[in-house]
């Protein structure tokens, strides 16, 4: 019924994108509240994945496209970076989360920054997240200064705060967004011919399928 | 069609000489007809005769017929006088005989016309002989002239055996050459065309051809047609595997073949130095030879290494048996194929010059280092450098294997050419394609992540008795008293599950208990943690990668299995694309982060970094 609504309006392409999510940030700055309070869902409580919150996946319908995000959580511990690079590898999106409250965390993420642009390039979507707004009394990364350094690098800012809900389902629709639009300028450079064997190797894979039942308008259906 | 071939030469000879029988026999000339046939049918008796013993042995008995020349099969000694003990990696061409032996059963041959005649011609001869002994002595003449009537006969079956058998021949040739016509008028749209087209051109044919002989794959289609299922897509494919006429087996096969006997000669070459563990024996060979010895679960594999066969082979370093060894495995390339790649090994091995190494002490200026050593250290640089290139080209070359074993099935049944049907295709066609090469497969990794090993090893044996807080897992995520355990250790369930994971024979079930595995921990780390807040709230249950390394470090630790290491660098080869961003490619992707952390132990000294710990 759903699909068949779609399909009338034109408004399905019938094909889904498949994005890859590095979460990276210190111990204790709060990726994993964050993720699971994303993909917690106020319809379906059976949403954390058997390995908990350090694999979860997402599906989203965002403007008639079908998405689903696989977001990684990485180990903050310094003795497990040897191996960075194999976590981040066809990433199409990061998300490195500071603690606002802990100049330290904040350092941690420039770190990751340099490391990502190094080893992706530009083709990755950064995303800066100071998290525990909640905690504003006790900031210790400025505002202004957290914006400019994200602006520097290519990566946008975003201050959320896992204990109230806030600012995290606007992090999530607008990086989904940002890593359409780079896969669709990739589709377009490389012609729709090849794009689907070339792309695949960076991760965007664009499966061409028969049209089925989404739910539709809603970018939190559930996976 | 082979007998037919090489018997054409006695049978033209056997024509020849019934030929004057018969024109004997037409001049009245009774007694010299006689003879003539006689003399016909010892010939054909003793041409038969020869065929048949120059074809019994090579099937039924390689071991003692080739025994008997040891300089050309001397590896054999390894089947033959073994005293029950196996190597872990079969001759080339056992290993194929073995592959067609296991998947002969299914399929019955056609009896082709000279061979229908053959056996008419017995039928007669029974006849004759029973009618012969109902004579009285005195009816001579009945005799005679019954002999002659059954040698007519006999003559008269095979010639038109014969010409039966060649119009036959005529039609499948033609018929070759329609088919042959039809792929290429499928592949006509490119205009030039390479080897790979050429190739696929001729197999399409091949599968045309079977399916004029066979009626399930059009059934198969009409089902699939009439009920597209997904349990239908397994069924078909597991049936198509099982036919061993069909192209796609066949190929399965010799592409089988073609890269075990790549493989061959650099794995039987000496296993990996790794003392304390043992390769898991090529469940898969030698499950070929002994079938009905199916998996016997194995508890605790890294103690109990005299148990395994490969063990012998392992302590072969260091005792006599190893000069007795090493003739063995040069004469084994005496094939085309693993001769060349021999050759191709040893030259990348002599590559560089042996004196440019003293080119590099000179301006490296180090001018203490003992030659000797240096040398050595320089040819083992060399090889591995040759290995890893023949790593490099063996994963090339099974992607490109099971890439055309894919294609090759897709062209045969074009309802499987959707993307969901095709993965469930690609699997199934790697549960065939890996099993007998697994162990060949993860021996060469291991000869080239040896050091890797090694590291492992030492990370294991000093952290031997570490607790989880030793490697960093908090409290709160095992138990707080050991005792409560009753005899066992935290994570355990997980431990064993990832014990189970070298024995698996397929990359995609490796993968699987890879999954189970970390499952397993976070099951574990849920209960562990009710036991520290009974009363906690399912909220902050979760954990991340944060709590979930260490954890999967420890259990790594505990696992003891240093053959990991390599198993994780070849699952890295040959996990599907779609399986990489998925839980498949996570749990990978931590178990080697996890395993590096591992190998980090013995450089990080004594004492863990303390700090971040939670």
């Amino acid at each position: 019924m759903a699909a068949a609504a779609a399909a009338a309006s034109g408004v399905h392409s019938g094909k889904t994108y498949s994005f890859k999510v590095v979460l990276l940030g210190e111990g204790c700055v709060g990726k994993t509240s964050l993720v699971l309070r994303y993909c917690e869902n106020k319809f379906n409580d059976k949403h954390i994945t058997t390995l908990q919150a350090s694999f979860l996946t997402k599906k989203l319908n965002i403007t008639g496209k079908r998405v689903n995000l696989a977001i990684w959580d990485t180990a903050g511990q310094e003795r497990f970076h040897a191996l960075g690079p194999i976590y981040y590898r066809d990433s199409n999106g990061a998300i490195l989360v500071y603690d606002v409250t802990d100049e330290d965390s904040f350092q941690k993420v420039k770190n990751w920054v340099k490391e990502l642009r190094k080893m992706l390039g530009n083709e990755i979507c950064l995303c800066i997240v100071g998290n525990k707004i909640d905690l504003d009394k006790d900031r210790h990364v400025s505002v202004e200064e957290a914006e400019s350094y994200a602006e520097s690098v290519g990566a946008r800012h975003y201050h959320t705060s896992a204990k109230l809900n806030k600012g995290i389902e606007e992090l999530f629709l607008d990086l989904c967004k940002r890593m359409m639009e780079t896969a669709q300028a990739e589709e377009r450079i490389k012609g729709n011919g090849s794009s689907q064997s070339a792309s695949s190797r960076r991760g965007v894979q664009i499966v061409d399928d028969e049209p089925q039942a989404t739910p539709a308008g809603g970018c939190c259906s559930s996976g | 069609m082979a007998t037919a071939d090489s018997g054409l030469k006695p049978l033209q000879n056997a024509m020849k000489m019934a030929k004057t029988a018969i024109q004997l026999d037409g001049e009245n000339k009774h007694k010299e007809a006689y003879c003539e046939y006689l003399r016909t049918i010892n010939y054909i008796s003793h041409a038969l005769l020869e065929e048949a013993a120059s074809q019994i042995p090579a099937a039924d008995s390689p071991v003692e017929q080739k025994s008997s020349s040891p300089t050309k099969t001397g590896h054999r000694r390894v089947l033959s006088d073994g005293g029950g003990e196996l190597s872990p990696f079969l001759p080339p061409e056992v290993f194929q005989r073995l592959q067609t032996v296991a998947s002969q059963d299914t399929s019955k041959k056609e009896l082709t016309p000279i061979e229908e005649a053959s056996r008419l011609n017995q039928k007669l001869k029974a006849t004759y002989e029973a009618r012969l002994a109902r004579l009285t002595p005195g009816q001579a003449y009945q005799k005679t002239s019954l002999t002659l009537s059954l040698q007519r006969q006999m003559m008269e079956n095979l010639i038109i055996a014969k010409a039966r058998q060649d119009a036959l021949q005529r039609k499948m040739e033609e018929r070759r050459l329609r088919l042959q016509e039809e792929a290429n008028r499928r592949f006509a749209a490119s205009g030039a065309m390479t080897a790979e087209e050429q190739e696929q051109r001729v197999l399409y044919a091949n599968v045309l051809e079977y399916e004029q002989d066979h009626d399930w794959p059009k059934q198969w289609k009409a089902n699939m047609k009439k009920n597209p299922d997904i349990t239908l897509v397994s069924d078909l494919v597991s049936y198509l595997l099982s036919r061993s006429d069909h192209p796609v087996v066949k190929l399965l096969r010799k592409h089988q073949y073609r890269i075990y006997n790549r493989l061959y000669p650099i794995v039987s070459k000496g296993l990996p130095q790794s003392p304390n563990m043992p390769l898991r024996p090529s469940r898969s060979i030698h499950n070929l030879l002994r079938p009905e010895t199916q998996r016997k679960p194995i508890s605790s594999f890294s103690t109990d290494s005299s148990l395994s066969p490969s063990h012998s082979h392992e302590l072969n370093t260091n005792c006599d048996d190893e000069e007795a060894e090493e003739p063995q495995t040069q004469p084994t390339v005496d094939r085309e194929n693993s001769f060349e790649d021999l050759e191709q090994f040893l030259t990348q091995l002599d590559w560089a010059p042996p004196h440019s190494g003293t080119d590099e002490t000179g301006s490296d200026s180090e001018p203490t280092g003992d030659p000797s050593t240096q040398d050595e250290s320089h040819v083992q640089e060399l090889e591995n450098k040759a290995l890893k290139e023949h790593l490099k080209a063996i994963v090339k070359d099974i992607h490109i294997a099971i890439e055309q074993l894919l294609s090759l099935c897709l062209l045969s049944f074009e309802c499987l050419n959707t993307a969901s049907y095709k993965d469930l295709c690609l699997a199934s066609i790697e549960e065939a394609f890996f099993p007998p090469l697994w162990s060949a497969i993860v021996t060469l990794f291991r000869k080239v992540h040896r050091e890797r090993e090694q590291a492992f090893e030492t990370g294991m044996k000093l952290y031997r008795d570490a607790s989880p807080r030793d490697v960093g897992v908090p409290s709160k995520l095992f138990p707080p008293d050991p005792i409560a355990l009753q005899g066992s250790y935290p994570y355990e369930s997980a431990v064993q599950e990832l014990k189970l994971l070298v024995q698996d024979c397929c990359p995609q079930r490796k993968l699987e208990c890879i999954v189970r595995t970390l499952r397993l921990i976070c099951a574990c780390a849920e209960e562990y943690r009710c036991l520290h807040e009974a009363d906690s709230s399912p909220k902050t249950a979760a954990i991340g990668a944060d709590d979930l390394l260490p954890i999967l470090s420890f259990v790594a630790l505990r696992c003891q299995c240093p053959q990991l290491v390599s198993e994780c660098a070849a699952l890295g080869e040959f996990i599907h694309e779609g399986y990489l961003i998925g839980e498949e490619g996570y749990c990978l992707t931590s178990m080697q982060s996890a395993l590096a952390y591992v190998e980090s132990l013995q450089t990080a000294g004594t004492h863990l970094p303390a700090h971040k710990l939670v």
